[in-house]
Formats: C-alpha cells, sequence, structure tokens
C-alpha cells in the first residue's frame, strides 16, 4: 500500500520547507519512527519522521529543494508498489490522504490549509510522549519536539512547565555559546535580551555593551518583543490587492439613506415560520435585502453591471455577490438570477453559499461573475459605512444595523426600527441622480415590500 | 616634485607611530620633523622629566635608606652628570625611532614642512627649500609651553619646560607658575635636588583635573618635603632685578611678594600651528577641530596629538596616530577615548582612567566607591611607601568599572590592569575573581574591588 510522504507544517505561518537532507535513499527499508529527512523553516530545523514502516519507494525533492506545507515529497510503501513518476498536486495529496490531522489539503487557492493538531515528531504514534494539552501547546508555539523534553510528572508526563524550563535552558545554552563581556551579558540578562542573535561589533563578532543597548533601543521601538505580523499572502494578499485597485481606480462616492423597517420586520415575522417549515432554514433580514435589491436592480440597469475590457456590460440577470465574513478574510460568493428566486429559495442558496464559505468548500465559479454586491454589518453596532467596490462590478450596498429610533411619521414622534443603507457607486459609470434614484426605490420597496408582488 | 601616499608633519610620539602603521599598511610615507625625532615627549617632556624624577626618587631613597641601615653620608648631587644622563637616554631612543623609520622604509626629511591646500608640502631644510606631494597628510606639529600675559613676563629670562634643563645649576629656589601635571612634577624634581621649590596654582589645588583625594595625597607629600604651595592664588606681576625672580601675587583679596633664583612658567600648553598657516583649518578653539576619524575640514588631511587638543597626552597622540593613518590607508576608523589612562609621576605616583569619583557622581549614575589605603598592603610596608591609596568606582547596578584613581609606588604600571577591565568591559565581578599575585601593591586593587563587593578579606 503507498503512503505519502509530506512536507509537514510546523507552524501557522509556515509555507514552504527546505529540504537539508534525506537520511534514506529510495529502495531503503523503513520503520516507522524512524528519522526521513531534516527539514529547514525559516524558525527551525526539524527531523521528520517516517509514519509509515516499509520501503521508501521515491523521493521527489533533493536537498535544497523548497517545497509548499503538504505537499508529497515521497512515497512508503511494500517492496513490489511503484509510486507515481511525479507527485500528485496538493488536491491530489488530499483526495489519498491517510493520515489524519495531517495532510489537511487545501481546498481552495484562496485560503489556507488548517493547521495540523501535532507536530510530526510529537504525533508519531506508538512513541507518542505522554504530555498534558497545555505542554503540547506550548511545545507547538515554541517548536519543540516534545521527545527532547523530560517529562517531571507521573509516569514522565510532560507539562507545560518542563516544556518552558527546556525553552529557559536552550535559550541559556545559546547564549553562553555567544561571545560577550561580561558587562554585555549582565545588561542582556538584565532586561532579558536573548544575546544569540545580537550582531557583535567586538573583535571577532564579540557581543559589547553598546551592542546590547543598540538592540535594547531597537526593541523598545517596537510594540512588543514578538512581533505579531499579517502576512501578505494567500486571500489576505489577494484582499489587498483587490482593494487596493478599487480604491485607486474607481472614484467612490457613498449616498445613504435611513429605511424605516417596520413593513419589513412585519413581513420577516410572518414569513419565518412559513419559510421554516419549507426548508428548515431561518429567514433573514440579509436575504429579505438581496430580494429586494434583485427587484430594484432590475428596475436601474446602470448598477447592475460589470467593467468588461474598457467597456461596462449591463447584465441581464441580478447575480449578487453576498460578502462573507471568514477566518482572517472575506470572501464573496455570487447568487447567480437572485431577481428569479423566490424567498425560499434566497434562503437556502445564501445560506448554503455562505456556510461553503466558511467551511472553505466553495468552486471558483461561486466566487466570479457578481453584477452588483451585499455587504451587511448589521449584526454589529454599524449604522453606515463606505463599502468599497467589487470590481469589475460598479456598485455596493452596504447594509446597517436595524435599531429603535424616533422617527416622525405623520407629524408625530414614534419609535420606528430604523436601518441605514450606504450606496458606494463608480462615478465613472454611474451618475448621483440614477444612484439616488435606484437607492429610494429601495427603500419604498423596504418600506412597502408588498411592492416586491408588484 | 617626490610625491607619497602619505605625509606626516611632525616626528613626535603622534607622527612617527602614524608614520609607521602607514607604512605597515603599505602606503609610501614621508616623515617631516624639523628637530629631533621623538617630540616634545623623548626630547622635551615624558621621557627627560621621567629621567629625572627617576633620579630624584633616587636620591629620596637614599635619605631614607639612612633608618633602614643602608648609611651612605651626605649625597651629592651632579647636575651635569644628570643632565648627561638624560640626555643618553633621549639619544638611546631617538636611534630607537630612527631605526624604526628605515626599517618601515619611511622617508624622513628633517626640515620643517608647511602645507598648501593642494597637500604639496614646502619642506625648509638647512640645505634648502623643497617640494614635495602627497595624497593624504596627517599633521602632527604638537604643542609649545603657554606662557601666560602675566605683567612683566615679557622678555625677562623665565624657564619653561622647553629650557628648564638647559639650566647650568640646580637652583637653590624655584618658582613655579602652575600646579598641573607639568608643574607637579617640577616641584618633585627640585625638590628632591634640595631647591626651595614654590609652587603658585591659581585652582583651589594641585593637579585640579585628578581626584581631591589624589590631589590632597601629592599636596602633602610635596609640602613634607619643603615645597610652598599657594593655591587659589592668581599671580599678578614678575620682575627680575640682581639675579632674582620677584613676583607679586594675590589670594582672596591679600597680595604678597615672593622671590627665588629661577622661575619656571607651567600653565599648559598651546598647539604648535606653524606651517599650517594657509590651510585655513576649521578651528576648535586654539586647536585643529577634527572628527571622530581625525579627519580636518579639508579632505584627506587628517590631524592628531596636542594639535587637536582634548587630553594632549602622547599614548593618546600616538592611539590618534594610529587610527588616523589607519583611514589615510582607506579603514574607516574611529577613534574611542572611553579608556585613556592618565598618569603623574610625583613621588608618589598618580594614576587614573575613566571617571574621577566626582565626575561619576555627577554623571546621575548610581555608583558605589570603594578605597582601599595602603598602609594595609604588605608590599608597600615593606618598602616603606605607604602613602597613597587605590580608589574603585564601579556602577551599582552591573559592577561597571566606570574609574580607578590611585596614589601611591608602581601605581603608573598599575593602572593598566583598570584600564583593561573596562577596555573589556569586566565588571566588578571578574575582577574580584583574579588571582593577584602576593606580594604586590597590586594586591590593593583586589582588595578594593572585593571590598566593593562587600567580600574583602584584609580590611
Amino acid at each position: 500500500m503507498l503512503n505519502e510522504v509530506f512536507m509537514p507544517k510546523l507552524g501557522m505561518t509556515m509555507e514552504t520547507g527546505t529540504i537539508i537532507q534525506w537520511f534514506k535513499n529510495p529502495g531503503d527499508p523503513v520503520k516507522q519512527g524512524d528519522i526521513l529527512l531534516e527539514v529547514m523553516t525559516d524558525k527551525i530545523n526539524i527531523e521528520v519522521e517516517a509514519y509509515h514502516s516499509g520501503v521508501l519507494l521515491k523521493r521527489y525533492f533533493e536537498a535544497d529543494a523548497v517545497v509548499p506545507v503538504n505537499h508529497v515529497i515521497g512515497y512508503i510503501g511494500d517492496p513490489g508498489d511503484t509510486a507515481p513518476d511525479t507527485p500528485p498536486d496538493i488536491s491530489g495529496g488530499e483526495a489519498s490522504s491517510s493520515n489524519e490531522g495531517e495532510a489537511q489539503g487545501a481546498s481552495s487557492d484562496q485560503a489556507s490549509a488548517a493547521e495540523p493538531e501535532n507536530l510530526p515528531n510529537a504525533a508519531t504514534s506508538g512513541e507518542k510522549p505522554r504530555a498534558t494539552p497545555a505542554a503540547r501547546k506550548a511545545a507547538r508555539d515554541r517548536h519543540v519536539a516534545l521527545q527532547q523534553v523530560k517529562g517531571s510528572g507521573e509516569h514522565g508526563r510532560i507539562h507545560r512547565a518542563d516544556v518552558e524550563s527546556y525553552v529557559a535552558a536552550a535559550q541559556k545554552q545559546a547564549a553562553a555559546a555567544v561571545r560577550a563581556t561580561p558587562l554585555a551579558r549582565k545588561i542582556a540578562s538584565d532586561h532579558g535580551v536573548d544575546l544569540a542573535p545580537i550582531e557583535g561589533s567586538g573583535e571577532r563578532g564579540k557581543v559589547l555593551r553598546s551592542d546590547v543597548e543598540r538592540a535594547l533601543a531597537a526593541a523598545k521601538n517596537q510594540p512588543s518583543r514578538d512581533k505579531r505580523v499579517i502576512k501578505m499572502q494567500g486571500m489576505r494578499k489577494i484582499i489587498a490587492q483587490r482593494m487596493s485597485q478599487s480604491a485607486y481606480t474607481a472614484p467612490h462616492v457613498t449616498i445613504t439613506t435611513t429605511v424605516d423597517m417596520t413593513a419589513a420586520k412585519a413581513l420577516r415575522a410572518e414569513l419565518l415560520p412559513v419559510i421554516e417549515k419549507q426548508t428548515g432554514l431561518r429567514l433573514s433580514f440579509t436575504e429579505m435585502m438581496l430580494k429586494a435589491v434583485a427587484a430594484c436592480l432590475m428596475k436601474h440597469p446602470t448598477l447592475n453591471a460589470r467593467w468588461e475590457n474598457d467597456e461596462v456590460v449591463l447584465q441581464d440577470d441580478a447575480n449578487i455577490g453576498l460578502a462573507v465574513s471568514v477566518k482572517d478574510g472575506l470572501l464573496v460568493p455570487v447568487l447567480f438570477g437572485t431577481q428569479r428566486m423566490g424567498l425560499a429559495e434566497l434562503v437556502m442558496k445564501s445560506k448554503e453559499l455562505a456556510g461553503k464559505a466558511r467551511e472553505n468548500r466553495l468552486k471558483p465559479e461561486d466566487l466570479s461573475g457578481g453584477s452588483f454586491t451585499v455587504s451587511n454589518l448589521g449584526m454589529y453596532a454599524v449604522d453606515s459605512f463606505t463599502p468599497i467596490i467589487n470590481q469589475p462590478e460598479v456598485a455596493i450596498l452596504g447594509i446597517g444595523q436595524i435599531q429603535e429610533k424616533p422617527a416622525v411619521i405623520g407629524g408625530e414622534l414614534k419609535v420606528r426600527p430604523m436601518m441605514t443603507l450606504s450606496l458606494s457607486f463608480d462615478h465613472r459609470v454611474v451618475d448621483g441622480a440614477p444612484a439616488a434614484a435606484f437607492l429610494t426605490d429601495l427603500k419604498q420597496v423596504l418600506e412597502q415590500p408588498y411592492q416586491l408582488l408588484i | 616634485m617626490d610625491s607619497f601616499d602619505i605625509a606626516v608633519i611632525g616626528g613626535g610620539p603622534g607622527g612617527y607611530v602614524a608614520a609607521i602603521r602607514a607604512a605597515k599598511l603599505g602606503r609610501s610615507v614621508v616623515v617631516i620633523e624639523g628637530a629631533e625625532l621623538g617630540g616634545t615627549c623623548l626630547n622635551r617632556g615624558c621621557i627627560p622629566s621621567k629621567t629625572l624624577l627617576h633620579l630624584a626618587e633616587t636620591a629620596e631613597t637614599i635619605k631614607k635608606a639612612a633608618a633602614y641601615g643602608i648609611k651612605t653620608g651626605p649625597i651629592e648631587l651632579d647636575w651635569d652628570a644628570m643632565l648627561n644622563r638624560q640626555g643618553q637616554v633621549m639619544k638611546t631612543l631617538r636611534g630607537g625611532i630612527d631605526g624604526l623609520l628605515k626599517v618601515n622604509r619611511i622617508r624622513h626629511i628633517r626640515g620643517w614642512g608647511k602645507v598648501l591646500p593642494t597637500r604639496e608640502i614646502e619642506v625648509t631644510a638647512e640645505s634648502g627649500v623643497s617640494k614635495l606631494r602627497a595624497d593624504k597628510v596627517i599633521l602632527a606639529t604638537g604643542s609649545k609651553p603657554f606662557v601666560p600675559p602675566i605683567a612683566g613676563l615679557e622678555g625677562l629670562p623665565y624657564q619653561t619646560s622647553d629650557t628648564v634643563f638647559q639650566m647650568q645649576r640646580i637652583p637653590q629656589s624655584m618658582t613655579i607658575i602652575g600646579g598641573g601635571v607639568i608643574g607637579a612634577e617640577f616641584a618633585a624634581i627640585f625638590s628632591a635636588f634640595g631647591t626651595k621649590v614654590t609652587v603658585v596654582e591659581a585652582a583651589d589645588r594641585m593637579v585640579p583635573t585628578e581626584d581631591e583625594a589624589a590631589s590632597q595625597a601629592l599636596a602633602k607629600a610635596l609640602k613634607q618635603r619643603g615645597v610652598e604651595l599657594y593655591t587659589g592664588t592668581k599671580v599678578e606681576q614678575v620682575g627680575f632685578g640682581n639675579g632674582q625672580f620677584t613676583l607679586s601675587a594675590s589670594s582672596d583679596g591679600k597680595t604678597f611678594g615672593h622671590s627665588a633664583e629661577e622661575l619656571l612658567v607651567a600653565v599648559g600648553r598651546v598647539p604648535n600651528l606653524a606651517g599650517l598657516e594657509e590651510l585655513g583649518l576649521r578651528m576648535n578653539g586654539r586647536f585643529v577641530d577634527v572628527n571622530e576619524h581625525l579627519e580636518t575640514s579639508l579632505a584627506n588631511i587628517y590631524a592628531i596629538g596636542d594639535v587637536v587638543g582634548g587630553y594632549q597626552l602622547a599614548h593618546v597622540a600616538s592611539a590618534e596616530g594610529l587610527v588616523a593613518a589607519a583611514n589615510a590607508a582607506g579603514k574607516q576608523e574611529r577613534m574611542n577615548y572611553k579608556v585613556v589612562p592618565r598618569c603623574i609621576y610625583t613621588h608618589p605616583e598618580i594614576a587614573s582612567v575613566g571617571m574621577t569619583e566626582k565626575e561619576a557622581r555627577q554623571s546621575g549614575a548610581a555608583v558605589k566607591v570603594q578605597t582601599y589605603a595602603l598602609r594595609g598592603n604588605g608590599k608597600a610596608i615593606s618598602m616603606g611607601d605607604t602613602d597613597g591609596f587605590v580608589k574603585v568606582i564601579a556602577d551599582e547596578k552591573y559592577g561597571e568599572i566606570l574609574g580607578v584613581t590611585m596614589v601611591g609606588p608602581h601605581v603608573t604600571e598599575m593602572i593598566t590592569t583598570a584600564s583593561s577591565f573596562m577596555h573589556l568591559e569586566g565588571t566588578v565581578t571578574e575582577w574580584a575573581q583574579l588571582i593577584h599575585p602576593h606580594p604586590t601593591v597590586s594586591e590593593s586593587l583586589y582588595e578594593a574591588v572585593n571590598g566593593w563587593m562587600g567580600l574583602g578579606v584584609n580590611h
């Protein structure tokens, strides 16, 4: 039976690993737990053990190769097995993965793979070290192989304190190996500064007092010792590119209006049990908004459009993108032909897409082809905002919270559920008046939802 | 016209050292020196004065020896023989420098250089005027005694440190204007030779830049040898008649007169700018202004030693010479003045490095000071030389050695231990663990640092 050898993912930020050396040659017998190869990340070098016994059949990458995490780098199998000549791509790796918690492949190119539960050499079955969950987490966070930590608990169970004292001892050992003057050492230890990364300006790199002071001054300018960064990669990178592209090319105008949601609320209350009975799902204001927006887009075709090359193509269908917040990002799956959908269908389709988005199961075709986007921040304490157009579309609607507010109805002060809509449009394509007309229509439809029936 | 990579103007302890380093770095070098090699240090300063100070100390020792069981009868001082001995010492050392220049293939031109902004140098020698050219020039023209504008002084046959060794005899009496390092050393020399010495110092104590306790110890030692000290005293007027210098001085508004056979003016030194006039260098007060690379305001022209001011010590000039030579040879070195030892060769000697106690306290750092008196030191007791102390000034938090001041025998040699700890960033902790040889005066430092840590054994 063929078993893949993966490039392990050893930390949240690890995207690729560099193979330093293999310890087994193709054809070598391999026992579970044998050290197969050594891998370098930007932080550590780590030995990768075999998860399976058999024969190392294939090595796809040699020393110095940089391989994405979770990529198949080799195969272990029975002597008679034949491994493919080329490594399967990442999705192939996922399909044939038999190793739970390890080769969690990315299902979309915009999503990053899930963090494996354990460091590979901590997860080796058979000789899995006894450790508390806190110790495992600490080991993961500090990139410590649990095997190297001596447990102080019952039957050698490793506690978090054991991991921490192991790390402290390792740091101390590293500091002792650094050449530094006694004064530099005292100052560094007093300030809890690690001597190892400090570049010494003394004879043969000896760390002097001034070097430590420079490091202290540099550390002072940083908010914390462990720099917390958002890496501009994967989905984040795409969002960054697209948002700045849109913000810097389309002259955005945002107009707002406030809607009395009394009638819409009443309608939702009436339809909720009906739709729930039919679909098992609860009707939300978002879906009612989608319905109303689709109807209005049909009446205002200039807002339902896409830039294609140098033209703006008006779209026949209301293909409405719904902004969905996902872990570390934002996805906009598209509901096609929204104007033809009844509310029950809308509820099912939109909830299905939102669920897929959160579970990283969207397909590329779910994410393109929109003609308009709706972004709902109404679940937060947000009244209005200035949404950025999801290009190549030309307009986007932002939905604020529904809040009881004083409203003047027929000359009388009443408390009504009020909601603010924010419409951003690309002024190259749409002028103020048609955009205002669309927003006015939308307000009327929401305040008198029977219009949807017309 | 001869052309060189580097021309050094001045052959003193700054200039000749710079020349040798530049030559070792593969540059063609010329040294232009109008007088003897070795500069003030070798010919009119450190070396001749140390030679005589040693003789003075020998005389002192002989005087003291009777009490220890060595009786010599009255001693006789032969000034000419002393100067002869002094001359031999200087000749030996000059020969040494000359040899070093030859070995390093450095051209030595005996003449006075005048530097032009084009880095052409006009050399006036006995044989006539010649010209040469250099890519880089290191100015090491040194300094000369400063003669203050005291009423009546001009034109009188007074002595300076340049002329004092040319005196015909040991004078009966001598007045020294200036109680700094130079004045103190001459007071020590001549008082040992039986001259009635009077020192007039404007500041409120001798060697005012040094630790107050050191200055008191020195004053006490000089007074014991009959030196009259007038501190906080300003010389108002000087006259000369009948082989006697007369001097009127004032202190706290009171004026008094004094007379002596010789008058030595030792109030400091001014830079020697001869030959630099046409460069139009940016100045820092009286001195040539340089940056930490010892570059002057003109590209490719460096300056070192007394002409740039600062410590005005031979070993600082040499250190500056090494940095300037390296930079002139294309390196990028910086002058670091953090650890500069300062020595006064009186009896007792005074040596210090880093901050004085007062400077350290004024710096705002939390400092702890430990003093150890030599009267508890075995070697000092056996030598009968227990006047003095060692004082270690260290920062309280890390035990960083901020400064050391010492008074006593051998302290000018011992100061290098303190300098080493500072240079290598050792702290009292390491010093307290260092085994010092017994019996030595240097053990007193061991006691002081252990005392600093509250772990002193012998006090």
